[in-house]
């Protein structure tokens, strides 16, 4: 939806003198432009030299491809400067007359079809080649990229905050692909127009290339003051562009909430504020063009002047034939579109570039080690010895936790917010590595899911869900991609998600997820218990994965969770003392420590922080329960 | 979209109306860019045929010096034009930016109906931003038109058998390419939609990574994007090259136009009818004229653009309210609010929306009253009409002996909350998100007490001190767009945490404490119950540890009053309540 001002085609390059302030606009998009957290931890950004050392090895396996896409378009261009000498030889048979000119005139103007003729072809080939190149080019480097995303470890992308990866991978492919659509092709054909029209003046006599020359110093002088403008307020408008943009979702979004606390007029006054800022920021961009555009029209009429009076000095010195001169002036007015191309796409090649830094940043970082000895398949045992972790040193959030989790075994974690239970999930899970102790899982340490060599051995759910955009058979395959329908239909049985499923108005082929059908928090928690049942790991770590449904959702999603969890081993951090209830064994945790473990009735009898935690609960409960 | 789109007329229209002084301005200076343009090829000519042909230095430089003058000139034109037309356009946008949220938001609601928040704030950014560049495109529309009749004049002077070639032959050329591109065009723009794919999976799956991860599942994503890309890319590849032999067939067809006109043009000279400086003009200006013919296109693409989007921002501006306001006439005021009353009584009144039938309960002022639903449909059917999102089909629901549809809706809405589950936080700090909607402090009032103090009471009620502590900057810390910067848990406390402060007379909370621990959540309801003492609360729940605080609960089952009582005697008594808030 963003991008429809650049899919117009230009009959000619006419209109390059239009303003160009749509182009902020098209990115504002990603939604995270402005609010990654720790800036220290970024991503990192290639060097330049490391950044054209890439774009070289992209390019490699396609060197013939290159120099046929160059050559093609040398001879496009070079033949399209014809025309010129071949209009300025009309004008001198039409100023010598007769009946003899007339013919010679005819055979020119067909010489002229020829060459358009001949011209439009190698253009139409020479274009194609270009993209051909640039747009293989960059779909090798998408794909590296997201590759290497996709296997960044979960801690290192949550340093960097999510919305650095989001950007790069949104606002820097687009702008890049951008770029290769439009700005290479374009470019390559104004530099290479400039350059040869520049020869072919040189070629009608020297002096007119001197002449045309005096407009260089100007066109130089305007695009350093150009781009050193246009880079800094660009990038003003990109970051408030996205900020507009978040606000605005951010107040679509929450308007049922923006209404319930009566916060309209503040809400649309800070839609109007970024609004505004963005407005004045555009408006110092078409200030800054149309400055731009002033000062090349200085440098056109002096080369314009110039090429002119040399032409009026020769043609009186006899040097130069009238067509000669004719056809000096026209070459040099002919100019005047890709000069003004080339500058403006200056600023668009360096963004691009910029981007590409970012992206070739990621693709280059090393690949995450492969663990030494894959782990257990089959059911595995979960040890934890001496354990102790802290984010910050002297902020312990594990101390000394020991605990060992059987073949099998359904283990539920009970604690206060604060309690160190997600920390140990998230070292069980091999996210993290403990600062202290061993975590062992099937005999080895254990690797972050989906690692190269972690093979399918550990699960974790989360609060935090995602309904990946498609089909929704296509997303269950993401957990196993050979699954036959029934395959599927009997995983969404198993989180009793079928009888919703199959009610949706394509059945599993409804597109589902950001811009398709959208599914409800217990649903997209469902879909990830389908998911799990599909990948079938022997050890499952669940986090308050049920914990975005309301109560009444919830209880049926604890059902769902049991059954995906069946014959596997588990931890679960539960938040409903319920789902406690029904564990083998219940770990209570407390600043950091196991401070008991036992089966529920044991833990109940013991009379200590769980049986103080169930009576607080089961006190409003019915006293029959037990 | 209809074919007549009335509506979406009527806000170009209007658009068109606010902005006509930028737009007139810039479509007079436009036109003087524009001739100056035509009149650069026409000098060019005419500096050749009496400069350079004989040598002669001073006609040059006359011409060199009028050339001077047209550029400096054009050059103002030109900026001026395209100044007023940008400030116009930009402007036109902003102002309807504000407008669709201003409707968006409109306390009757409604504009959100049937519509993702994406598309919404699509409308309010490219959709304003189309109908803004309607007016760049007039402005541009009238200035070729001119540069255009400028042409005319000039070549049918020179001659009019050149003149009218040119004339009649260049909107042919255009019309011819626009007829050989168009099968091009279409097949490229779905084959864009194809290619745009890629990054769409690519964002989706980075947007997705935590649960990529979790489960193990990278490298499978990782094959099926390298296969969309590949898909995308051979679309690309597709439309790139149709684009590519579009460029083909529009260069040969210009160039052979060229050699026509240079041929009648030389034939015209040579036979001596015209000068040598009119066939170089006439040769230019065939050039120039592609210009501006070229620009109708372009104009008439955006006035099109523009048309459609202005009928979309018309669809939201007008849309159909969810609830009606209330007129006027009718209009019932609420008691004021003293000290000895902080709460009002609230009734429900043969209720029928949705699944409910004919549900009946009362609140008294001051009372805590739990409601728990069999059906969760029934819970979001009874919120919508509380918060008087939606009209009931029969029946009402009644705040102090008045029906809600008597009074006016942001009054409505102080004096009865709704904070529902799902409420979303806003940028701004943990704090600003507290306070959001807390009454401002009345000064010299008795209840004006320290405000700080109320803002610690309602943070330790719900339990979001917690919290405050475990984050760096305490309660100054930044919240991001839509509160995910913070867990589940922090988020759902504090929005709990807002709508305690808001001071609301009467309160209805939906399930507030689902992403909570056990311990936490007791802890809550006390607190809930402390801090909302004399005032009227009802709260939505089928959590026992919340609904034990309550004076008395309602179960609603089937969309009808099942049962009544305090929570311990129900669940003694009632085994359908058991069930449902216990199993």
């Amino acid at each position: 939806m963003s991008d429809t001002n650049t899919t117009r085609t230009d009959t000619t390059g006419a209109d390059t003198n239009r303003t160009d302030t749509d182009r902020t606009d098209t990115n504002g998009t990603d939604t995270n432009g402005t609010d990654t957290n720790g800036t220290d931890t970024l991503l990192p950004v290639a060097t330049p030299a490391r950044t054209r050392a890439a774009v070289a090895e992209l390019v490699r396996p396609q060197r013939r491809l290159a120099l046929a896409a160059l050559a093609v378009t040398v001879a496009a261009t070079a033949v399209g400067l014809l025309v010129q000498p071949l209009l300025g030889r009309i004008v001198d048979l039409a100023a010598g007359r007769g009946s003899a000119a007339a013919d010679a005139i005819t055979t020119t103007a067909v010489l002229l079809v020829a060459v358009a003729v001949v011209q439009g072809v190698t253009t139409g080939l020479g274009l194609s080649l270009i993209s051909r190149l640039g747009e293989t080019t960059l779909a090798r480097l998408r794909e590296r990229f997201v590759e290497r995303a996709l296997g960044l470890p979960l801690e290192r992308v949550e340093k960097a905050g999510a919305g650095d990866l989001t950007a790069r991978v949104t606002a820097d492919v687009s702008l890049i692909a951008d770029a290769v659509r439009s700005a290479l092709p374009e470019l390559a054909r104004s530099l290479l127009t400039i350059v040869l029209t520049l020869g072919a003046l040189a070629v009608l006599d020297w002096r007119f290339l001197l002449a045309a020359l005096l407009a260089v110093p100007v066109q130089a002088v305007t695009a350093r003051w150009y781009v050193a403008h246009a880079v800094p307020l660009y990038a003003r408008q990109r970051v408030a562009g996205s900020a507009q943009q978040q606000q605005l979702l951010d107040t679509v979004g929450g308007s049922a909430t923006v209404r319930a606390f009566r916060l309209e007029r503040e809400h649309t006054e800070r839609v109007a504020e970024r609004s505004a800022s963005l407005v004045a920021l555009m408006m110092s961009g078409v200030r800054l063009v149309l400055g731009f555009y002033s000062r090349l029209h200085i440098a056109e009429y002096i080369g314009l002047a110039a090429v002119l009076g040399t032409g009026c000095w020769l043609v009186g010195d006899g040097t130069a034939s009238l067509g000669t001169a004719t056809a000096a002036a026209l070459y040099f007015h002919s100019l005047f579109t890709p000069v003004n191309a080339a500058l403006v796409l200056l600023d668009d090649a360096q963004s691009a570039t910029a981007g590409l830094a970012r992206l070739v940043g990621v693709t280059d970082l090393p690949s995450p080690p492969v663990s030494a000895r894959p782990a257990a398949a089959g059911d595995v045992e979960v040890t934890v010895r001496g354990v102790g972790h802290s984010y910050r040193t002297g902020h312990p959030v594990l101390e000394g936790v020991d605990l060992t989790i059987r073949p099998g075994e359904r283990v539920a974690l009970v604690g206060a917010s604060g309690a160190g239970k997600t920390t140990l999930a998230r070292l069980v899970a091999g996210i993290q590595r403990p600062t202290e102790g061993t975590v062992l899982v099937g005999g080895v340490p254990p690797a972050e899911p989906g690692r190269a060599g972690a093979g399918r051995t550990i699960a974790l759910l989360t609060q935090e869900t995602h309904v990946f955009a498609g089909p929704l058979a296509d997303d269950l395959r993401l957990a196993r991609a050979d699954a036959t329908d029934d395959e599927l239909r009997s995983a969404l049985q198993q989180v009793d998600a079928l009888d919703w499923a199959e009610a949706l108005p394509d059945g599993l082929r409804t597109v589902v997820g950001d811009g398709g059908h959208r599914l409800d928090g217990a649903q997209t928690q469902a879909l990830a218990l389908a998911r799990l049942v599909l990948a079938d790991p022997p050890l499952v770590i669940l986090d308050e994965a049920t914990a975005e449904a309301g109560s009444a959702g919830a209880r049926a999603l604890e059902k769902a969770v049991a059954r995906a969890v069946d014959g596997r081993t588990a931890l679960i951090v539960a938040h409903r003392l319920s789902q406690a209830a029904t564990a083998d064994r219940i770990v209570v945790m407390d600043a950091g420590r196991v401070v008991e473990t036992g089966t529920h009735d044991e833990l109940r009898a013991a009379r200590g922080p769980y049986a103080a935690l169930w009576d607080a609960w089961s006190d409003t409960r019915s006293p029959d329960v037990s | 979209m209809s074919k007549a789109d009335p509506p979406g007329r009527k806000v170009l229209r209007r658009a068109v109306r606010e902005q006509r002084r930028d737009v007139a301005l810039g479509a007079v200076l436009g036109m003087g860019h524009q001739t100056g343009e035509a009149l650069v090829p026409v000098l060019i000519g005419l500096a050749i045929d009496e400069g350079v042909v004989d040598g002669d230095v001073p006609g040059l430089l006359l011409w060199l010096g009028i050339l001077a003058a047209v550029y400096v000139g054009l050059s103002f034109s030109f900026r001026g034009s395209a100044r007023a037309g940008e400030r116009a356009a930009l402007t036109t946008a902003h102002r309807l930016r504000t407008e669709v949220i201003g409707r968006v938001l409109a306390p009757e609601g409604g504009a959100e109906e049937g519509r993702l928040p994406g598309e919404l704030a699509t409308v309010a950014t490219e959709d304003a931003k189309r109908v803004g560049a309607v007016m760049m495109a007039l402005i541009v529309g009238i200035a070729s038109a001119t540069g255009l009749a400028v042409c005319a004049v000039v070549l049918l002077r020179v001659s009019l058998p050149l003149g009218l070639l040119v004339l009649v032959g260049t909107p042919l050329l255009l019309w011819l390419v626009h007829l050989l591109s168009k099968p091009l065009e279409a097949r490229s723009e779905t084959e864009q939609e194809q290619a745009a794919r890629a990054s769409g999976v690519a964002a989706d799956l980075v947007a997705g990574l935590r649960v990529l991860k979790g489960i193990g599942i990278g490298p499978t994503a990782v094959s099926r994007y390298r296969r969309i890309s590949q898909e995308s890319l051979t679309a690309t590849l597709r439309a790139a090259r149709a684009e590519a032999w579009q460029n083909a067939v529009v260069t040969i067809l210009t160039g052979a136009f060229l050699a026509v006109v240079a041929l009648v043009g030389g034939r015209l000279a040579a036979a001596g009818d015209i000068g040598i400086g009119e066939l170089v003009s006439s040769v230019a200006l065939a050039l120039f004229l592609i210009g501006p013919l070229s620009e109708f296109s372009w104009v008439n693409a955006e006035l099109a653009q523009g048309r459609a989007s202005a009928g979309r921002i018309a669809g939201v501006l007008d849309a159909e309210r969810a609830v009606s306001p209330v007129p006027a006439s009718a209009r019932v005021a609420l008691p004021a609010r003293t000290d000895d009353r902080p709460g009002l009584p609230l009734r429900v009144r043969g209720l029928s929306y949705g699944p409910l039938r004919e549900l009946e309960f009362a609140v008294a002022a001051g009372e805590t009253v739990g409601v728990v639903t069999t059906d969760p449909a029934d819970a979001a059917a009874l919120l919508r009409c509380l918060g008087r999102r939606a009209d009931p089909d029969a029946g009402a629901v009644e705040l102090d002996a008045t029906a809600l549809t008597a009074l006016e809706l942001t009054e409505l809405r102080a004096a009865l909350l709704v904070a529902e589950h799902d409420a979303d936080l806003f940028e701004g700090t943990l704090l600003e998100n507290v306070t959001a909607a807390a009454p401002a402090p009345v000064s010299g009032a008795r209840a004006a007490a320290d405000p700080g103090a109320r803002v610690c009471a309602v943070l330790a009620a719900s339990a979001t001190d917690e919290v405050v502590r475990t984050l760096p900057e305490g309660t100054d810390t930044a919240v991001t767009a839509r509160g995910h910067s913070l867990s589940g848990g922090q988020r759902q406390r504090v929005a709990l945490a807002r709508a305690l402060a808001a001071d609301a007379p009467v309160l209805v909370l939906h399930e507030p404490t689902t992403a909570v621990d056990a311990v936490t959540e007791v802890r809550i309801a006390a607190g809930i119950r402390e801090i909302r003492t004399g005032r009227t609360t009802v709260l939505v729940t089928n959590s026992p540890a919340l609904l034990g605080v309550t004076d008395r609960v309602v179960l609603v089952d089937g969309g009808r009053l099942a049962a009544s009582g305090a929570h311990a005697q129900l669940v003694h008594e009632c085994a359908s309540y058991r069930t449902a808030v216990l199993s």
